[in-house]
């Protein structure tokens, strides 16, 4: 990964709460404080999925969320990538055998990253947002939307 | 026509406000440079984002413009409640009101 060519496009992430605990989305929020701030190479979160390169998912997607996660990732423009943060997006986590799940995230959208964890520490989250800049780049150069 | 005008209060130059305007586009035009370039028409990426919820048809957002003064209506609403019953459309029930009323009034009249 060349550093130059990754600041020539900072990620821009969205972030989208599919029915999680709230437990991942504190240490999103947590990612973003001045420990880590990531905001300094350019990575933030943005208010509108046309505006993102990154969907940064948590929850295990509730039967309510579904169809509005369809719409989101289907909103954003390509080259576009798909975060899940927590083990809820991953495989339902302790929810996986509620009545009210329509996921995990892949069986409702393609997901390219995952962060494990209950919930995932911010150094793991910023792991995966790197592995997402090299995924971006590795689209981007291959001129896939 | 394309000199300047000078009068008491002021210089008027059409050319210097076509060297404006061109300047204006300009600026719009590389903006518009800078924006995202990726978006396909016609999908939803161009579509309103509204917190993932499906656009809503024109007709069924429209606020009306009773919706200024609900609160002057919610407060009035015992009023309202007695007097919307009374608007029938229909002639006939008007003029029975009014003559109603005529007849009342004479009374009320006659009486006092």
């Amino acid at each position: 990964m060349k550093m130059t060519t990754s600041l020539n496009r900072s990620l821009w992430v969205f972030h989208f709460n599919s029915g999680s605990c709230n437990g991942c989305d504190i240490e999103i929020v947590a990612t973003l404080t001045p420990r880590y701030d990531p905001e300094r190479f350019g990575v933030k979160l943005v208010g509108s999925p046309r505006h993102a390169d990154v969907l940064l998912v948590t929850g295990p997607v509730t039967n309510q969320m579904a169809d509005r996660l369809r719409l989101v990732y289907a909103q954003m423009p390509g080259p576009k990538l798909v975060m899940v943060v927590g083990t809820c997006g991953q495989s339902g986590g302790v929810f996986s055998t509620s009545y009210n799940l329509a996921g995990p995230i892949d069986q409702i959208i393609p997901v390219d990253v995952y962060v494990p964890g209950c919930a995932p520490r911010p150094e793991a989250i910023i792991q995966g947002v790197v592995t997402a800049i090299a995924k971006l780049e590795r689209l981007q150069g291959d001129g896939e939307a | 026509m394309i000199g300047t005008l000078t009068t008491g209060f002021g210089v008027w130059n059409p050319l210097v406000w076509l060297c404006v305007i061109a300047v204006a586009l300009l600026f719009s035009w590389i903006i518009w440079r800078c924006g995202e370039s990726d978006y396909d028409e016609d999908t939803e990426q161009t579509a309103s984002y509204l917190s993932g919820n499906a656009e809503p048809a024109k007709g069924a957002v429209h606020v009306r413009a009773g919706n200024m003064y609900w609160g002057f209506t919610a407060a009035l609403k015992s009023y309202y409640d007695k007097l919307i019953p009374l608007h029938s459309g229909i002639v006939n029930d008007y003029v029975s009101w009014f003559l109603i009323g005529v007849v009342v009034l004479f009374v009320a009249v006659i009486l006092l």
